[in-house]
């Protein structure tokens, strides 16, 4: 079994020794891989990029009685390794070990759904070429048995010439069975465990056009299943019943409006409390921090750079956790592919598809990571244009900016009736002309610059399931991890290099008055540019340091203005804002953070994702040029 | 035919799984895309000889259909795509 090519792969070494073996599970999307990876791995696992591309990897540990026994690694869900797809390419290339900082596995744990296993045994084939210890888990085993399905494990097994397990992953029963099985395998050339597994064709595979190798294995999968007498289950009829609401012609579109409004709701009721009492938080202990250190530039550069800065990544996560929760479990459940169906239509004549729904409704939470979740959409172009648009959805960090704004520029008073007041108004209104230019950008994107034959559109439409609490609290920890290092890495370091510019040139009191500082010159620099908008100097260094992140702007007019701890309820804020703003160009301010890409972390995951700074640069410049012609105009018809 | 004999397809007769009525079982004959478009409908199953039947439609119309155990959502674009014959005319 040993090849040179196979033993200049065990020298790499993947996170640990080469002593402890590596074993990877594969299989289809919505088998149930992930959450067995999260019964045998817990918390002990961690989440990285495979190097050069935006695959996630998902490695942990699997331990028994304290001891490390292998390391895990979760594979994308995949339906073949034709590499159409790049979640596709990656597997294929760390199951052959061609993956830099990560070994050949030992063994794959190969997972399917037992109740369409016809279909999922359709990859099992080229797992089998790949000549590594292969056990095949039967998963889903209770809704197998529910459903009046059967299949016989030993006769499959001895067709396959692998070992085959059952496992329920919502209970856990059966993980014992692969954790027998992964204890058995040896890092290295080990052979103990079988490994000739055989899938009998008539044709050699490579040499076949597309469909011919296809049919020609859905063949040989026919053959398999028939002989280990596999009996399908009865279609779940409680998944049955729900579709026929959930996707009813008149209860879908409801229930789905129903969902999303509630889900936005969450941000607005849920997440208002836990953000004040951490906003509180960073603000006492910012002050007592202030009032232990010594009068330096260190204080500073701790108090008004770290801990601000870290202050203003840390406020948002209420709102992205309960977001993010929200949607995993619409996403767990089944529910997110019945929302993506009732989304196409509508998002197929906007210039979208379907899977769009969810990395635009997780923008509302932080587009970030909302980008991130763009990878299901397989067709290139509709991706690029889901990508592009995505920081059009009002983001978390635009809030604080309404919200000061607002507060300080509209009038308290009811709008139509004592149902909506002024002020929600307008906030709404800001929603809506997020939604407006993501519309009409995704539209003209698609027939212009993205323009392709129209793509053709599948979804697969899992059966109903509980979410299960590990899964959901794995992943939610996972979003934050994604959001506080990616982002808040890069909120901080911008934080930090605008508090440098405002601390030089020195005068001989020490850091000079913001006007006269590096920042402040900058400022004067732009001014004439953004004269036109009605803003001044001032708002000027806001639109610089807001570049960090949106957000930052409150703290930087509050230092600008000489306000200490200001934050957007601040009444001393609001007040010297009204002194330098007209009202028409506070409404221009509130258009151009509509508008404008003001967040250097999207930026940059917008660069990782399209493997490049071409598209991340072209999205910056363009709604830089939204906001600043939307700002003029406001500023004008004001 | 004769054994060897092939014949030649005229698909533009054909039934597309888009006009299959509700709970009609029918079967594939033939994906009217290009081979990267084709591929995904392969890879899930979508194959010559395999069995379909619509189990409802989308509020807007796109049909959902069983195969293999598993349902699959298609647009109704693409599901014109899909050349089809009634299980009756076999």
């Amino acid at each position: 079994m040993s090849t040179s090519d196979e033993n200049a792969h065990l020298e790499k070494v993947a996170e640990t020794t080469g002593k402890i073996p590596l074993v990877a599970l594969a299989g289809a999307p919505n088998s149930g891989k992930t959450t067995l990876f999260n019964r045998l791995t817990g918390l002990r696992q961690k989440v990285a990029n495979y190097p050069g591309v935006t695959v996630e990897k998902h490695i942990g540990e699997l331990r028994s009685n304290g001891q490390v026994v292998a390391d895990l690694v979760d594979l994308p869900g995949i339906h073949g390794f034709s590499a159409r797809t790049l979640d596709e390419k990656i597997t294929k290339d760390v199951l052959e070990g061609h993956v830099e900082g990560i070994r050949k596995p030992d063994a794959i744990v190969m997972v399917t759904d037992s109740t369409r296993l016809e279909s999922q045994l359709m990859l099992v084939e080229q797992i089998l070429e790949l000549n590594l210890p292969t056990l095949l888990v039967l998963n889903m085993s209770d809704e197998l048995q529910e459903r009046g399905g059967s299949v016989n494990a030993e006769a499959l097994a001895e067709r396959l010439g692998i070992r085959v397990v059952w496992t329920n992953g919502r209970t856990g029963e059966g993980t014992e069975k692969i954790m027998a099985y992964i204890s058995e395998i040896k890092s290295g050339n080990s052979t103990s465990a079988t490994v000739s597994g055989r899938l009998k064709r008539s044709t050699h595979p490579k040499k076949l056009p597309v469909l011919e190798r296809f049919s020609e294995r859905k063949k040989a999968v026919k053959e398999v299943v028939s002989e280990a007498k596999f009996v399908p289950p009865e279609p779940s009829a409680t998944s049955g019943y729900l579709d026929s609401l959930v996707l009813h012609r008149i209860w879908g579109p409801i229930i789905f409006f129903t969902v999303v409004l509630f889900v936005f709701q969450s941000i607005f009721t849920w997440a208002a409390p836990l953000m004040d009492g951490i906003e509180l938080l960073i603000e006492t202990s910012g002050v007592w921090l202030s009032r232990v250190l010594p009068d330096t530039w260190l204080k500073s550069l701790l108090v008004n750079g770290i801990w601000a800065g870290v202050g203003s990544v840390v406020v948002f996560l209420p709102q992205i956790l309960i977001l993010f929760l929200f949607i995993g479990i619409l996403e767990d459940s089944g529910y997110m592919a019945r929302a993506a169906v009732i989304a196409d239509r509508l998002m197929y004549r906007i210039g979208l598809q379907g899977k769009a729904f969810l990395p635009l409704l997780s923008g509302y939470a932080c587009a970030v990571p909302a980008i991130l979740s763009a990878r299901t959409i397989e067709d290139d172009r509709d991706r690029l244009a889901t990508i592009f648009v995505t920081p059009f959805m009002t983001c978390s960090a635009r809030l604080p900016v309404y919200v000061l704004l607002i507060a300080a520029f509209i009038p308290n008073e009811p709008f139509l009736g004592t149902f909506l007041n002024q002020r929600a108004g307008v906030l709404i209104l800001l929603y809506a002309l997020g939604i407006v230019a993501a519309i009409m950008t995704a539209f003209i994107l698609k027939r212009t610059l993205l323009k392709a034959e129209p793509s053709a559109f599948i979804m697969e439409l899992p059966p109903y399931r509980l979410p299960s609490l590990q899964t959901l609290g794995l992943r939610l920890l996972d979003r934050s991890r994604i959001f506080l290092l990616r982002v808040g890495k890069i909120i901080f370091s911008v934080t930090i290099i605008l508090w440098i510019l405002t601390q030089f040139p020195r005068t001989e009191f020490g850091p000079p008055d913001i006007e006269e500082s590096a920042l402040g010159q900058i400022g004067h620099i732009i001014e004439p540019a953004i004269e036109p908008l009605g803003f001044d100097w001032r708002i000027g260094i806001g639109l610089i340091t807001s570049l960090a992140a949106r957000e930052v702007i409150v703290g930087t007019l509050g230092t600008i203005y000489g306000i200490e701890t200001a934050d957007e309820e601040s009444l001393d804020l609001q007040s010297a804002l009204q002194e330098s703003l007209s009202f028409p160009a506070a409404i221009g301010l509130l258009v151009f953070f509509a508008f404008a890409l003001q967040c250097m972390a999207t930026v940059a995951t917008v660069r990782r994702e399209t493997g490049g700074w071409k598209w991340a640069s072209f999205q910056f410049f363009y709604m830089l040029a939204l906001g600043y012609f939307g700002a003029l105009v406001a500023f004008n018809i004001f | 035919m004769e054994p060897g004999e092939t014949a030649i397809k005229d698909t533009s007769n054909d039934l597309r799984l888009g006009q299959v009525q509700l709970h009609q079982e029918v079967e594939l004959i033939s994906i009217d895309l290009p081979d990267d478009q084709a591929e995904p409908f392969f890879e899930r199953g979508f194959l010559p000889g395999c069995r379909i039947c619509p189990v409802r439609s989308s509020p807007s119309g796109d049909p959902i259909v069983n195969i293999d155990g598993s349902q699959m959502a298609i647009r109704r674009e693409t599901a014109n795509c899909l050349c089809v014959r009634t299980l009756s005319d076999l």
